[in-house]
């Protein structure tokens, strides 16, 4: 009973810490000369495609990292509030009855980088480890 | 046969891809649903599916090519290639659009008529709980047409509006049958198709309508007899309210769908009012609750659909006597006046069988799983208990299991 007891205990401190390694930030980041103040529900409806354009007038261009990466899964659940299978069912529904196509993808934190540094209009987000000069936080997940 | 059709679907693709040499960047998707089912009786029959499985009925491939032309404009196109059609595959969409800005967007060409919360991805099951939406509800004649559509979204304080209208014709391939007997097809006519659908949504609150309307053009050769005999007698009016020929029809949609903390609850209502045609008028609803747990949702759904039809004989005698003419021959006047009198027996006997054979009392449940085995692909069970309290008197279970996916 007792050794049971432990092992659950010890069981739940590993996930916890599993967890927390995997539970990095996630920073929402735009072109370095871009002012907009975004909330958590701008950055849900750029990325849901229901917010075309910044507040300034400028056309939003969002991009994806890769959906092969850890970053993309937990922007879906803190952002998104959606799993990748519910996002995936999200634009196949738009997708196929010509409402709209989900945002481009790009395989690292650093071509994202590369991206929105060089398109005014560009945003997208990276694990908060790997922000730097290049771009501007806009909002922190 | 259904080789060479499929076949004939994807020789297309490199000649879509030869055209990409002078266009810009070409994208293709698609989805596929491979489904089977079976009835537990051997004398049941429902929706297509009998006591023996079937992995056609609701099976489907479909291909979407599009091309973003720049400036707004776009081109799209999607074939899907249907087991129930012999995998023929057909285009159900295909449509210039452009986007004025980021509030108006036009659609030219064939298209899905938003009739329900489920029309625009009718055929997606990927992106849906169900295997298909529940069809005691999804149940018209036809669900793509030709012609255009104007999509206008805006907020609304808190909500995402979506309004989006709708304008043209349909005069696809209509077939009489029940999906298990031998096709009886007839060419309709959809004339004069408007209508409007309106969405708002609110985070984990999504409310719809939709009202439509069209000129009603359907033949039913079966009919024919009945019409032209009614017709005879003098009761053209009753006879015309027999036929589907350019009839003014109607149709309304009310849905909502709440999406909060993993628990799904949707509902719609619906109202056809076919008066006029021969065909009847139909109410119909479902309300369906789901609950996600993680990677897999179960859901159960309850439906009802009433059909009726008004009684085009109700102030004509059920009999008739006509006057013995006296033309010299009293045997050959007595049979004229007989075969008179039985003629129009058979004619309003006949009448009145098919307008009690077009009343439906349905009542369905259907109780399902959803797995999400795979981040493009779903594995769905679903039982359904099926009863028609109506002329057909019937009941069945059905067993459906589907492997659905997008890719």
């Amino acid at each position: 009973m007792i050794n049971l007891k432990n092992t659950l205990t010890a069981l739940a401190l590993a996930s916890v810490m599993a967890t927390t390694a995997v539970q990095a930030e996630i920073v929402v980041v735009v072109n370095n000369a871009n002012a907009v103040a975004l909330s958590k529900n701008d950055v849900s409806r750029i990325f849901l495609g229901k917010m075309k354009s910044f507040s300034g007038g400028g056309k939003v261009v969002a991009v994806n990292v890769s959906s092969a990466s850890a970053t993309r899964e937990e922007f879906n659940k803190k952002a998104l509030n959606k799993s990748s299978s519910q996002v995936k069912a999200y634009w196949s529904k738009r997708v196929f009855s010509g409402k709209g196509t989900p945002p481009k993808e790009l395989d690292s934190d650093a071509k994202i980088k590369e991206f929105v540094s060089s398109n005014p209009n560009a945003i997208g987000y990276i694990d908060s480890a790997n922000l730097d000069g290049t771009v501007k936080a806009a909002l922190t997940l | 046969m259904k080789h060479n059709k499929l076949t004939s679907l994807f020789a297309t693709i490199p000649l879509l891809i030869a055209t990409s040499s002078y266009a810009a960047d070409i994208n293709f998707s698609g989805f596929a649903n491979i489904a089977a089912g079976i009835t537990t009786s051997s004398d049941e029959t429902f929706d297509g599916y009998t006591s023996d499985i079937d992995f056609n009925e609701g099976s489907l491939f479909a291909l979407q090519v599009s091309s973003d032309l720049g400036d707004g404009l776009g081109v799209t196109a999607q074939i899907i290639a249907r087991g129930e059609d012999d995998f023929d595959p057909k285009f159900e969409w295909a449509y210039v659009s452009y986007e004025f800005n980021d509030n108006w967007k036009v659609l030219a060409g064939r298209q899905r008529a938003p009739f329900f919360m489920y029309s625009d991805f009718l055929d997606v099951s990927y992106a849906y709980n169900w295997i298909t939406p529940p069809q005691g509800v999804y149940d018209l004649a036809f669900d793509s047409f030709d012609g255009l559509g104007v999509i206008y979204t805006s907020q609304l304080g808190e909500f995402d509006s979506t309004l989006h209208f709708s304008a043209g014709r349909n005069r696809d391939d209509f077939n009489l049958a029940d999906p298990s007997e031998a096709e009886n097809i007839v060419q309709p006519d959809f004339n004069k198709l408007v209508g409007v659908a309106w969405t708002l949504n609110r985070d984990w609150l999504t409310l719809r309508s939709a009202f439509f309307q069209t000129d009603m053009t359907l033949p039913v050769p079966a009919l024919s007899g009945l019409v032209a005999g009614l017709d005879g007698f003098g009761f053209s009016q009753r006879s015309d309210n027999l036929e589907a020929n350019e009839d003014k029809v109607t149709f309304a949609e009310l849905g909502f769908q709440v999406d909060y903390n993993d628990f799904i609850v949707i509902g719609e209502f619906t109202t056809l009012d076919l008066s006029d045609t021969g065909f009847a008028d139909s109410d119909a609803f479902y309300l369906s609750v789901a609950k996600r747990f993680d990677n897999i949702t179960v859901h159960v759904t309850y439906g009802e659909k009433d059909s009726d039809i008004d009684n085009l004989l109700s102030d004509l005698p059920s009999t008739i006597s006509t006057p013995i003419v006296n033309t010299g021959d009293p045997t050959a006047d007595f049979i004229t006046a007989a075969t008179t009198d039985a003629t129009y027996a058979a004619i309003y006997n006949g009448t009145a069988g098919y307008l009690a054979s077009v009343e439906e009392e349905q009542s369905y449940i259907t109780v399902g799983a959803k797995w999400d085995f795979h981040d493009a692909a779903s594995l769905k069970f679903e039982v359904t208990k099926f009863e028609d309290d109506g002329a057909d008197n019937t009941e069945a279970t059905l067993l459906n299991i589907a492997l659905v996916t997008v890719f």
